[in-house]
């Protein structure tokens, strides 16, 4: 490796690459999401639309995505305050959360299907599927940064950097629940 | 220096080939003069520009060429050039907008009391109805649409029953008289486009698209589809041909109504069967190889497989062509064509079609 | 900041032995080069697949092989090739990847792991796209717009088979890889810049590849959103998009979707990405015409804000493209007229490139040459543009030639003039050798003489109302036999202009051993890729020290100094 001087730079509004990266990464998912829904709002006019029963198992996955999101806070204060203890705690119940979350989603696709709401059948079933799909895919996304910090708290030597990468993660499980709450809403009333 | 001779060469030449161009507008036959009157403005507006810029890109280049030694003019800003050429381009933008938007306002207006038609689009023929004596369309369902019924007519809708069917890709209008088509697809997006009327639209199956014009000299015009709807799309071509009102009164009385065409047995029309459903646009009756072989003189002659074997066009062979068609494909041709499901009848219908092809 | 400086300040990590070095790169110059090489090689395939597609349409039945399913596979194809692989790829992966760094003075990009990632990503995408043309049925022939119903539904090739499929997959992966290549530009080009470096002191390529990428990763997952509903209607057989369908006989499974609402999400991706394809044409010109004709670029200010309008004016004209497919005919107010103003910001960018060639000195370098020449096919395009964009005019040329001949004139032939150009311009930079000058000047006169005569009567026939997409216009009366005349021409036009691109790949081969060495800035440019330790650049970039900048790029003849251009990072004070 070569040491290299990386003399002061023209930075951004004082942000960090890794920042930067998350918050336009979030704008593009964002994008993805308004589309998806605008397509949904559209089609939903047609003669054939029929709108389907939500579970109700959906309310308890919801909050299982709330904990998770506060599992994040936990563990975001517990590296303010330079407490490994609470970053564990945290992380952990993030990942629990977060499990529970997904698994609650594909029982909710089972239940559906068990009771004839096939993908294909109307429109509004395949919309359902196909949201409720992307964001858990997204979700998964999440789970796959979350491992890769719990790597480095829980094996690896204390981190400097841990309390920015906390709270980057904790940004984008935060976003995942807010995605999720206007999608569900969206789901709900319509 | 080469470059400026070249380039300029270039520029006269495409100045002039305005008018020395083989390629022009076909005459016009429709009301739609407006639209021609807006690529004429469109062509000056843009022409002048043109050749005021690339004008001034070859003096440049002839004027303030590389010197050793020399150097240039050192001007980053010249904001009240730059405010200047902005309000001389908005200019020009309204100039070519303003008429354009008129002309549209026209296009999309549909006129009251005109005369309505329907057209019909589908893989890779154009087909059409009139509302009949009663002036009022019967209801359509997309889920109605059979072999027999190909306008997917509501049977049960007393409108349906005097709705006037054109099966064949010819149509007959009359002269200085609106006329709206409504417009729609069975299976794929289409576009009907007449290029003397200058009038366009697309066709979308599951809804209806609207157009108008009126056809102002009399003759025959051709119909293309000017949307890519499939392998077929170059061949979907139709026939209008502008006559005088007595003229298309009594064509149109001619025509088979909806009544009458759920009446007609299948016997002896495998013709009809073959032109509604499309055959024709790839099998041609005149000997002629299209996208499949021509139907002229095929029944009972041996023909080449892809697959190295032959067969001998018969009856079966035929059944299995429509509702299997990929099972075998004759050699030269691509295995493009799309199952039919048809009645027995149906088929028995278009064998012997085909079979009265051959001498 | 302290923690910030823990990632920013990590060392480089040099690449370990050859494999490092040239295949899983990190460094951002090698990944330019690896799209580069690559989106050459399958844009090579794209002009072949054209000249086939000339081939059936100047000889007609010359070739028996080319019959109408396989014509409309080329044509598709060939498309989506030049439009999504190529240019989009060699324009953002390749020129992006390699210039941003170099000329913001940073050492490498912001994530060089995620950038390395994206190259593969890219590299997956067009194997797939390519091993559509190995399936049975062979690939997509649904037109490189890819409407439903037709392109997923028998009668159209390869709908049938694997081929669609493969497609949409393909764009999925592409997204994938354009977002992280979009993400990494856009951090860098917000955080790497090096001191002095501000915004509005870099050269107008970053800003246009900036501007570019984000309309790139605003606009593409709506082209992702329609890829993922179109694989659905296709595999599971739901109707997002497939109305009721009457087909060979039968009422189709399908039902009450819209076909409408595919094309609005396709050209809510599709216009942007004419632009994405553009703005980096523009930069390309914007930095070759200041530095060749010596002379500093006229209204920076100006050029930057009308980029920006024009960025932010191309998510609100996609309807332009569907004036007569079917959407509410009133919207066609609407999108008319917010076309025409997007005419105002490109009127003033061309403005400002030839009135930076007033009382300049000029240099005709091959370079030069391309910008000239894109000027000229550029106001072509660009004015032919605003037929189509008004709303009336567009009823009659819309999906004739004449809309074949303007957007080959505006995004085919004018960026790869552009593109050319760069080539020709930064290969010292790459290689450290010059290329052959002469071969330069034979290939630039075959090309643009070549396209310009392919591309400018084809507006012609459009008048006339030939459709374009049609495999052979023998059965129709209203068009002449000067039309299938002219065909041929065309054909022996393209064909002539076809083959002489070997001379540049000759070109580009031969140079790499024979060519004249460059020296470390041969074209007396100001922006700072010429400005490296190395020539060319090594690992890093630069030296111990980042460079400093001290003014904006375009310091030709500058008065008070005694060479007729300015480095960016030479200081006031050491001006001589």
């Amino acid at each position: 490796m070569t040491e290299v001087i990386n003399n002061e730079k023209e930075k951004f509004m004082g942000l960090t690459h890794a920042q930067v990266f998350m918050y336009l990464l979030m704008t593009v998912i964002s994008i993805l999401f308004l589309f998806i829904t605008n397509a949904y709002l559209f089609r939903m006019n047609f003669a054939d639309w029929q709108s389907l029963p939500m579970p109700t198992l959906l309310w308890f996955n919801s909050g299982a995505l709330v904990l998770a999101s506060v599992g994040m806070i936990w563990a975001k204060q517990g590296a303010k305050s330079g407490s490994p203890t609470n970053i564990k705690i945290g992380l952990t119940a993030a990942g629990i959360f977060g499990t529970l979350f997904t698994l609650g989603q594909i029982t909710a696709w089972q239940e559906l299907n068990a009771v004839g709401y096939f993908l294909a059948s109307n429109p509004a079933n395949t919309f359902f599927y196909l949201i409720t799909a992307l964001h858990v895919m997204h979700v998964l996304g999440g789970m796959v940064a979350w491992l890769r910090v719990s790597f480095k708290v829980f094996l690896g030597s204390e981190n400097t950097a841990t309390e920015h990468t906390i709270g980057l993660l904790g940004i984008y499980w935060h976003y995942m629940l807010l995605v999720w709450a206007l999608l569900f809403s969206i789901l709900l009333t319509t | 220096m080469a470059f400026v001779i070249v380039t300029t060469i270039i520029v006269i030449g495409t100045v002039l080939w305005n008018f020395i161009t083989p390629w022009w507008f076909t005459p016009l036959a429709s009301n739609w003069g407006a639209l021609d009157q807006t690529i004429i403005i469109s062509l000056w507006v843009t022409g002048v520009a043109f050749v005021l810029v690339s004008g001034f890109i070859l003096y440049c280049v002839v004027k303030f060429r590389y010197k050793e030694g020399h150097k240039s003019e050192y001007e980053p800003e010249n904001t009240k050039l730059e405010v200047i050429l902005t309000a001389i381009t908005t200019v020009g933008v309204i100039i070519l907008l303003a008429p354009g938007l008129i002309a549209w306002n026209d296009y999309v207006n549909l006129p009251e009391d005109a005369m309505e038609v329907e057209g019909v689009g589908q893989q890779w023929v154009w087909t059409y109805r009139f509302p009949g004596e009663d002036g009022v369309y019967g209801n359509t369902n997309g889920r109605l649409f059979s072999s027999k019924n190909t306008f997917g007519l509501d049977p049960n809708d007393p409108n349906s029953q005097d709705d006037i069917l054109i099966r064949s890709n010819h149509l007959h209008l009359p002269i200085d008289e609106p006329v709206v088509f409504q417009l729609r697809s069975k299976d794929v997006l289409h576009d009907f486009y007449i290029p003397q009327f200058r009038a366009k639209m697309d066709l979308v199956p599951g809804q209806q698209t609207n157009l108008w014009f009126t056809p102002t000299v009399l003759g025959t015009y051709e119909v293309a589809c000017a949307e890519y709807c499939g392998t077929g799309h170059f061949a979907m071509r139709g026939i209008i041909t502008v006559d005088t009102m007595n003229d298309f009164q009594s064509w149109l009385t001619e025509q088979p109504t909806f009544f009458d065409t759920m009446n007609e047995g299948t016997k002896g029309q495998g013709k009809q069967i073959a032109q509604t459903l499309g055959c024709v646009a790839c099998h041609s009756d005149n000997g002629k190889n299209g996208i499949g072989p021509t139907w002229k003189n095929s029944f009972g002659s041996q023909r080449m497989m892809t697959s190295g074997e032959t067969v001998i066009v018969d009856a079966e062979y035929i059944k299995e062509s429509i509702v299997n068609p990929n099972e075998k494909t004759a050699q030269g041709y691509a295995p493009v064509m799309p199952a039919y499901k048809m009645s027995d009848d149906e088929l028995d219908a278009i064998v012997e079609y085909i079979e009265t092809l051959s001498e | 900041m302290e923690q910030s400086s823990a990632y920013e300040g990590q060392p480089l990590h040099e690449p370990k032995g050859w494999w490092g070095r040239y295949v899983f790169s990190q460094d951002h110059k090698v990944i330019g080069l690896q799209y580069t090489c690559i989106a050459l090689a399958i844009g090579l395939t794209g002009m072949f697949l054209s000249l086939l597609m000339r081939m059936q349409l100047g000889f007609p039945g010359l070739f028996e092989s080319i019959d109408a399913g396989s014509y409309y596979q080329d044509v598709t194809m060939h498309g989506m090739i030049m439009v999504i692989y190529l240019l989009t790829a060699l324009f953002l992966g390749g020129f992006g990847n390699y210039l941003i760094p170099l000329m913001l003075g940073s050492r490498d990009m912001a994530f060089p792991f995620v950038n390395m990632l994206s190259f593969w990503f890219y590299l997956l995408s067009v194997l797939i796209l390519v091993a559509s043309f190995f399936v049975e049925s062979g690939p997509t022939g649904a037109g490189w717009t890819l409407y439903p119903p037709q392109s997923i539904l028998e009668g159209t090739p390869g709908a049938d088979g694997a081929g669609i499929i493969l497609m949409l997959a393909s764009l999925a992966v592409f997204i994938i890889a354009f977002t992280m290549g979009g993400l990494n530009y856009i951090t860098t080009v917000l955080q790497s810049r090096t001191r002095g470096m501000t915004l509005m002191r870099m050269p107008l390529i970053i800003w246009c590849i900036f501007l570019a990428t984000f309309l790139g990763l605003l606009a593409f997952p709506a082209l992702l959103v329609g890829a993922i509903m179109l694989i659905f209607d296709r595999v599971l057989e739901t109707s997002f998009f497939m109305p009721e369908i009457f087909k060979g006989g039968e009422v189709l499974d399908y039902g009450g979707g819209s076909p409408v609402l595919f094309q609005h999400l396709f050209w809510f991706f599709g216009h942007p990405e004419v632009y994405i394809i553009a703005l980096p044409a523009f930069g390309i010109i914007s930095e070759l015409i200041s530095c060749h004709a010596r002379k500093n670029i006229f209204g920076y200010n100006m050029m930057v804000w009308a980029l920006i309008a024009i960025a932010g004016i191309a998510f609100i004209v996609w309807a332009h493209h569907m004036y007569v497919a079917g959407m509410n005919p009133y919207l066609g107010f609407f999108f008319a007229t917010t076309t025409l103003i997007i005419a105002i910001p490109t009127a003033i960018k061309v403005y400002n490139w030839v009135i930076t060639l007033w009382n300049a000195n000029i240099r005709m370098t091959v370079p030069m040459l391309y910008c000239l020449a894109f000027l000229i096919t550029f106001l072509i395009g660009g004015l032919t543009g605003l037929f189509l964009g008004n709303v009336a005019v567009d009823v009659p040329l819309s999906d004739t030639y004449f809309v074949v001949g303007h957007f080959h004139m505006v995004m085919a032939v004018s960026p790869v003039l552009a593109l050319y150009g760069g080539l020709y311009h930064w290969y010292p930079s790459v290689t450290g050798r010059m290329l052959d000058d002469r071969l330069g000047k034979i290939h630039f006169w075959i090309t643009f003489i070549g396209t310009y005569l392919v591309y400018f009567p084809m507006h012609y026939i459009g008048f006339l109302g030939v459709p374009r997409r049609y495999y052979s216009n023998d059965q129709y009366d209203f068009i002449p036999q000067s039309v299938n005349d002219l065909n041929q021409f065309i054909t022996i036009c393209a064909l002539i202009v076809g083959a002489a691109q070997f001379i540049l790949l000759y070109n580009f081969v031969v140079s790499i051993y024979k060519g004249k060495k460059a020296g470390s800035n041969p074209w007396g440019a100001c922006t700072l890729e010429w400005q490296a330790l190395e020539s060319p650049p090594g690992h890093g970039n630069w030296d111990v020290q980042l460079p400093v900048v001290h003014r904006w790029p375009y310091d030709y003849g500058l008065p008070g100094a005694t060479a007729d251009f300015v480095p960016q990072n030479v200081a006031d004070e050491d001006i001589t």
